[in-house]
């Protein structure tokens, strides 16, 4: 189970993350609405060991997620498909997937098994797997975002705004992916502007707005929210 | 004919050694996005620890060379400790002042009286004689350049394309960010490719220091031939820098021959001048 509790995050003195709260619990979809700037990638990156936080904690089954080494995050099962993708670009698709499983890299096999259920969960990518990955379509290299992420075998997966960016119908399928590795039993935290599709797969979702958790609630109740109706599914 | 055939092997020996050194330089830059400006001291104390275990240790030349690239790896992964690691987040105008600093430094440190003096030493080669094919005569040492030179393109290529710890230096040189997110440990990384470049550096230097002299100097005349041969071919670029090293020995060698030896230097800066005239992201542009 993923507990974020108070967690806090400064860059300089500007406070991105004021004391949020959050559970993720196992097997779960949980969506964390926010608008631009509400610091859902702060909270990302942090989780990740990317970035240092200033108070509070947050942990993943009881190990502390706070601490600045991404590599010790990897290991212990949490992985992200970030914000932009951050592949490398140069390199091929399969490649790309390879270096997903680098904290499983004395582990050959395993890694050889996981790149075949990657290519089931994502076929589209079997023919592109020598091609370079920047050569791809937009929707093809979040699945390759995905794919690497999952590569590293997560317990937790963090999804940074996979959608920005894609048509309707791409968003479609990397929902159902997504839908698919959670039905696998990874749980899953997913980071949307595009509330209507992230609420669609979720089972449960938190508004964070300037640094704070302002809302959260059952996919329902955040469905019918009248805030949360204006804000985020424009009707 | 025989002439061009002469000429054309005396660019290949040089483009050997200007290409191992311009690979570690255009890797250090990749993985760190800071020009390297010691990297010419690390050559130039490669042909110094070349010199010194044939001569104080008196090993033989392959120990001699195999001992200047495993100190000058070391060396340089300890560059990268006390200088670039420091100031990673500092300007990048930081770091390049520190390692002109250090490039001076071990300058000054070669030519004092109880190192090794300024005036420069001479080592003999491991494999005297010329072979004569047809005209064209070959001397053993230039053949050697060749031969190990691409024998170690070879080696570095295998190890980038074919390994994973080769991987983690392509991907952390295309995505900094990507490689932490994945769990690439990226000190290790720069540390590696430091010791990398330093290794390359030392044995282009083992292998042309019997034909030219080892002078404290020679690093700094080194680091202007490969700064404007990685710039040519595309700052972080590997094939850049191969074909870049090769265009620049052939335009010097060729325009030494053809023009003027007093001029050969001055024709490849004006190679240069053109081409980036031409193509200012160089040769090689890198993908983001
Ligand atoms: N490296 C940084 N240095 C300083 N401020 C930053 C940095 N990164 C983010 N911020 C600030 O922190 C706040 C939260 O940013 P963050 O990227 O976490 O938001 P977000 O919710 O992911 O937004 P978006 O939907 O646009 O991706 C913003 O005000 C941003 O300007
Ligand atoms: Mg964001």
């Amino acid at each position: 189970m993923l507990e974020v509790r108070d967690l806090s995050v400064k860059y300089g003195h500007f406070m991105a993350l004021r004391g949020v709260n959050l559970t993720v619990q196992p097997g779960e979809i949980v969506v964390l609405l926010g608008a631009n700037g509400a610091g859902k990638s702060t909270l990302f990156r942090t989780l990740s060991g990317l970035q240092r936080s200033s108070g509070g904690s947050a942990t993943w089954n009881g190990t502390a997620l706070t601490t600045g080494r991404p590599e010790f995050n990897v290991a212990h099962g949490v992985a992200q498909c970030p914000e932009g993708r951050l592949l490398f670009p140069d390199l091929s698709v399969e490649k790309n997937l390879r270096l997903g499983a680098f904290v499983h890299r004395r582990d050959a096999s395993g890694t050889a098994r996981e790149l075949e259920r990657i290519y089931e969960l994502f076929p589209a990518l079997v023919e592109k797997r020598g091609a370079p990955a920047g050569s791809l379509s937009g929707g093809q290299q979040q699945m390759v975002a995905i794919a690497r992420a999952l590569m590293a075998r997560p317990q937790l997966l963090l999804l940074d705004e996979p959608s920005l960016g894609l048509a309707p119908l791409v968003v479609e399928q990397v929902f159902q992916a997504v839908q698919r590795v959670n039905n696998d039993g990874v749980s899953v935290l997913l980071a949307e502007q595009n509330a209507f599709a992230a609420l669609g797969i979720a089972h449960r979702g938190y508004v964070l707005e300037g640094g704070q958790i302002t809302l959260d609630g059952p996919q329902q109740a955040l469905m019918t929210d009248d805030r949360v109706r204006s804000a985020y599914l424009g009707v | 004919m025989t002439i061009v055939l002469q000429q054309l092997f005396n660019a290949l020996a040089l483009g050997g050694v200007y290409a191992l050194v311009a690979l570690g330089l255009t890797l250090v830059y990749g993985v760190m996005r800071v020009p390297n400006f010691a990297h010419g001291g690390l050559y130039m104390l490669g042909a110094y620890l070349t010199y010194a275990s044939l001569d104080r240790l008196g090993v033989g030349y392959v120990p001699a060379l195999i001992i200047a690239a495993l100190g000058v790896a070391l060396l340089a992964a300890l560059l990268e400790r006390l200088i670039f690691y420091p100031l990673r987040d500092a300007p990048h105008v930081h770091p390049m002042i520190a390692a002109i600093g250090v490039l001076f430094f071990l300058e000054a440190l070669i030519s004092h009286p109880s190192v090794f003096g300024p005036d420069f030493k001479q080592i003999a080669e491991p494999l005297p004689g010329i072979l004569n094919l047809g005209g064209v005569t070959l001397t053993w040492q230039r053949l050697l350049i060749i031969v190990a030179s691409l024998l170690v393109m070879w080696g570095l290529n295998f190890f980038l394309k074919r390994t994973l710890t080769g991987a983690t230096i392509e991907a952390m040189s295309q995505n900094r960010e990507g490689a932490r997110m994945v769990g690439i440990n990226t000190n290790r990384v720069g540390m590696l490719t430091f010791a990398i470049s330093g290794a390359l550096a030392a044995v282009a230097a083992a292998l042309v220091a019997p034909i030219n002299a080892v002078t404290p100097a020679m690093g700094e005349v080194m680091n202007l031939k490969v700064f404007a041969i990685i710039i040519l071919g595309g700052m972080g670029s590997v094939p850049g820098a191969i074909v870049g090293a090769f265009l620049l020995a052939f335009t010097e060698v060729f325009g030494g021959f053809y023009i003027s030896l007093d001029f050969a230097d001055l024709i490849g800066f004006t190679m240069l001048v053109i081409v980036l005239a031409i193509r200012p992201q160089g040769l090689f542009q890198r993908g983001t």
